[in-house]
């Protein structure tokens, strides 16, 4: 067991924490952080509109009216449904502000770089037609949505990087004498923002002349459907958590770590079932943001609530005790530090176990429970991660019991694999502490 | 003396920063000390006099360090085993020790 320690200390760690500490990955993360209060609010509206109780809508549209639920839409789609926007912003924002330029001018190109590469009209059958319009002078709202997720990433990334090539190039612009030098540095100001459109609007152009005839096409074909189809299966899954819970096993943020990478898979999948709820129309994904938050890291990472209950029910050991005391009450809100840290789970192979079996079981159980129809997959509602079990797996669904049950049953799995690792744990310290007690006594006695 | 301290979401650190506080009472101790996600450290730097890491986010320790020794104050990770069991006591020592010894 010391070199399985090792092998984490020396071989895990260091991958893990250059991944965690990557400059793009790092923007790429916090960018999306900064969509997250919107898509938040959002939900919070679609939750009103869609309120689980029978004959609510009725009553709804009695007093608001038959167009009530499109009017709670309008928040709706200028906060969730503009969450590729807002990233095109905040990726730019942080990636820039990481290099130490100006990350307010960087972040406005990559906005425009980001629209530069939307098409202005889309195809609309209208009711009755067999055939799509073609409207023009409109933006799709799909495209600022989840469905312009991987251009908005990739090309705050892009701009940004041809931004800060271009910045450090440092290109001025020569004015005949007599021209105040300031009148050339407001038009060498210019320049990046220049260049970085200009390539963008070049890349569309080419890509325009290819059957992927817009950027978008090209973006989701080669990228974003091959990365959900991998990251989101079962397989991928399960891949991703073992990635989570070993790195927390070592004492770095797996979540955190693991999130960089797949955190656009699983926001973009969020958005699309969220799309696919707003129109009533079945949801693609399992595997959403929610999946995680709400269903499987139930009291933490590593589902540590069991290990928690049976902590503060059946702990003998006074460092037990006291540890599930003061753990009990951030697990009702998914905090496990106190759980990873202090008991501690880290390099602790007794704990990591089932810290690392407890997740993959939850997992494949969860998935296979929603692909078999029996639980109600998650709608694309955001729930904050904070919130307290069953009430979670209750909203995450858009309001179906099952997704309550669901996880009162990943409770009960953590606690019933936690428990015997729990107590051979727990009477090692008790033996532990009653050694301390009699030796203490023994020196009172001489 | 204030203390600032970052992890991942400045959540379970800001179980600790209570625990801190109530130490830097009963020492007679005045400052703030206040915990925020470590992407909103830059924000936050110029008003603390010393910087302290949750363990699982001490992957950032090297550019902490840099952005510290920019700013001219102290950086460091927590111990694990203080940060686990939120023993606001000994992590008040390690930053107050960070300090004096800078």
């Amino acid at each position: 067991m010391g070199k399985f320690n090792s092998i984490l200390e020396e071989k895990v760690m260091p991958v893990a924490a250059k991944i965690g500490a990557q400059r793009h990955l790092l923007a790429l993360r916090d960018g999306l952080i900064a969509t997250m209060p919107f898509i938040v609010i959002g939900s919070f509206f679609l939750i009103i509109a869609n309120l689980p109780i029978p004959g609510y809508a009725d009553w709804m549209a009695s007093i608001f009216g038959p167009t009530w639920a499109a009017k709670l839409s309008y928040p709706v789609d200028a906060t969730f449904n503009i969450m590729s926007l807002i990233a095109a912003f905040a990726v730019a924002y942080r990636l820039a502000e990481s290099y130490k330029l100006d990350a307010m001018s960087a972040a406005t190109i990559s906005v425009a770089a980001f629209l530069l590469t939307t098409p202005f009209s889309f195809s609309f059958t209208p009711a009755g037609a067999t055939e799509g319009v073609l409207v023009t002078g409109a933006i799709s709202k799909a495209f600022l949505s989840s469905k312009g997720l991987f251009v908005a990433l990739l090309f705050a990334i892009l701009s940004t990087e041809i931004y800060r090539w271009v910045v450090k190039k440092d290109i001025v612009i020569k004015m005949p004498e007599g021209v105040p030098p300031s009148v050339g540095r407001s038009f060498a100001a210019l320049i990046p923002g220049f260049i970085v459109l200009l390539v963008v609007w070049v890349i569309r152009l080419l890509v325009e002349m290819t059957p992927y005839a817009s950027i978008n096409g090209l973006v989701t074909t080669l990228l974003g459907d091959p990365l959900k189809l991998v990251g989101l299966t079962l397989g991928g899954t399960i891949v991703a958590e073992l990635f989570v819970t070993i790195l927390w096993s070592t004492g770095l943020h797996g979540t955190n770590i693991v999130k960089s990478v797949m955190e656009p898979i699983w926001f973009g999948a969020m958005g699309d079932n969220m799309t696919a709820y707003q129109a009533g129309q079945p949801l693609p994904h399992i595997v959403t943001q929610q999946f995680w938050d709400n269903f499987i890291h139930i009291g933490g990472t590593g589902v540590t609530f069991g290990l928690v209950l049976s902590m503060v029910m059946f702990a003998k050991s006074q460092q037990m005790k006291s540890l599930g005391r003061l753990a009990f009450a951030p697990s009702i809100f998914n905090i496990n530090e106190p759980l990873i840290f202090g008991m501690p789970i880290v390099l602790n192979p007794i704990m990591i176990i089932p810290f690392v079996v407890t997740s993959i079981v939850t997992v494949i159980v969860t998935f296979l429970g929603m692909d078999m129809g029996l639980v109600a997959k998650p709608v694309g509602i955001a729930v904050p991660w904070t919130m307290p079990p069953i009430i979670s797996g209750y909203l995450a669904s858009g309001g179906h019991i099952s997704g309550a049950i669901m996880n009162v049953v990943n409770i009960v799995i953590s606690f019933l694999i936690y428990l015997p690792f729990f107590k051979i744990y727990d009477n090692a310290k008790k033996k532990e502490e009653d050694a301390m007690n009699a030796g203490k006594t023994k020196e009172n006695i001489a | 003396m204030n203390i600032l301290l970052c992890c991942a979401a400045g959540m379970s650190t800001s179980l600790l920063v209570t625990k801190m506080e109530k130490a830097a009472q009963e020492q007679g101790l005045e400052g703030k000390i206040w915990a925020v996600p470590a992407n909103q450290v830059n924000l936050h730097i110029d008003n603390a006099d010393v910087l302290l890491l949750g363990p699982q986010v001490r992957f950032l320790l090297p550019k902490m360090k840099q952005l510290g020794e920019e700013k001219g104050i102290p950086v460091d990770a927590i111990n694990p085993v203080h940060y686990g069991t939120c023993n606001g006591p000994e992590v008040l020592k390690t930053a107050i020790n960070l300090v004096n010894n800078k």
